[in-house]
């Protein structure tokens, strides 16, 4: 029973570990708080995927919702803003990757990640999932508890936020 | 940047996909979470009691009052105290008649060879990047730590969980770029690992050819240089 439940949770692990890393990543601005926050996020999932009381329909969901808390929790607990470690910058990303430095190093991409980083929290989530991670609006209206067209209103209003800040830098 | 329109801008928030954790951290945190969670998950399992008669007694005693239940609880604890003592005393009285511990309490017992498992994983994961980063040294070091401490407090361990140990460890030795031969942790547990193989394969009938390497091997362990008995002694259990 364990090793099924072990390899079910590493199929999910697999295909969400770089989304979740992605989604905390761009909010906290840091490789070694997205390490932390990111590890945090799958063994509350493990703990909750053993538990057998709890039925989990829909992983990425399920995972997605405990990354948004655990954000909130670390910037509770650090008592940090987003702007201060938007700040920080590309600087601090993982310098071992290449793909990431490609991104990273170039200007305009540094410039939209800061600028992701300033938004709204749910202007942030929206943008992250519909654009990055290609769900569809009707999957973030229901991880959000929103009406389709409210989130279609809203991935609107944070794409012109985002280009004004891009304006602005 | 400044004259940016929205399919250019959705264009540069895709790019973005190119983030990624550091692989070897990923797979590290899979394994660390699904082994010890696993770990957790054998001890659990260990704790559950074996009988379940000991509960109803507990409800019958803790029955409402007035029911008249509460009366026929104590005859009924009253019973089962005698039988189950009459019946455990005559077992005890027989020689050699010990209850036999089950293949869950084993492993419950046997944190070494979680430990074993733990650093096994580790130094695949090593393996497989061809190179061991600062983390992972941290981690494998922390691990050989932990597993050298539980090696002392239960000396005797089953030879398959000493041999899988060192297969880790010469595993690891071949791993380029790593120096952990003289990490302090990592030394006491070849010395530790040694010291057992030693004393298992001094019980064994061995060849001459055997008792000659194992000769060998004790004569480098008395130098220190455990790392060389530890090959030695791999070969002899070849």
């Amino acid at each position: 029973m364990t090793d099924s439940l072990n390899e079910q949770f590493g199929r999910i692990y697999d295909q969400y570990i770089d989304k979740i890393y992605r989604f905390v990543y761009l909010k906290v601005n840091s490789q070694e708080v997205a390490e932390d926050v990111t590890s945090k996020v799958f063994t509350k999932g493990w703990e909750a995927f053993q538990n057998p009381g709890s039925e989990i329909k829909n992983p990425g969901a399920f995972l997605y919702q405990i990354a948004r808390n655990a954000v909130v929790d670390y910037y509770r607990e650090k008592g940090r803003t987003k702007v201060v470690l938007a700040d920080n910058g590309p600087e601090m990303v993982d310098p071992g990757t290449n793909a990431q430095d490609k991104a990273i190093l170039s200007a305009d991409i540094g410039i939209v990640k800061k600028a992701i980083a300033k938004l709204k929290k749910e202007h942030q989530d929206i943008i992250i999932w519909h654009y990055l991670e290609d769900m569809p609006i009707a999957n973030i209206a229901e991880l959000l508890g929103k009406p389709a067209g409210t989130v279609r209103v809203m991935l609107h209003r944070g794409l012109n936020d985002l280009k004004d800040m891009i304006k602005e830098a | 940047m400044t004259r940016i329109t929205q399919k250019q801008l959705i264009e540069q928030i895709k790019t973005l996909k190119e983030i990624k954790p550091r692989k070897e951290w990923a797979v590290l945190l899979k394994s660390q979470i699904l082994s010890e969670k696993k770990a957790e998950a054998v001890i659990l399992a260990s704790e559950v009691k074996p009988v379940s008669f000991m509960d109803t007694i507990s409800s019958l005693f803790f029955a409402p009052r007035g029911t008249g239940q509460r009366k026929l609880a104590y005859a009924f604890a009253a019973i089962l105290l005698l039988v189950f003592g009459v019946f455990g005393f005559s077992r005890f009285m027989q020689p050699g008649a010990l209850p036999e511990q089950t293949p869950a309490a084993l492993t419950v017992q046997s944190p070494v060879k979680q430990d074993a498992v733990a650093l096994n994983n580790l130094v695949q994961v090593a393996k497989n990047q061809k190179t061991t980063s600062t983390s992972a040294i941290k981690d494998i070091s922390a691990k050989a730590k932990d597993l050298t401490q539980n090696l002392k407090n239960n000396p005797a361990q089953d030879p398959q969980t000493m041999k899988d140990i060192a297969n880790s460890l010469k595993t690891l030795a071949d791993v380029p770029g790593t120096d952990l031969s003289a990490n302090q942790d990592v030394k006491d547990l070849y010395q530790a690992v040694v010291q057992s193989q030693i004393a298992d394969l001094s019980k064994m009938t061995l060849t001459d050819e055997q008792n000659k390497a194992l000769d060998e091997a004790k004569d480098l362990y008395f130098q220190g240089k455990y790392t060389d008995a530890l090959e030695k002694i791999l070969l002899i259990n070849k």
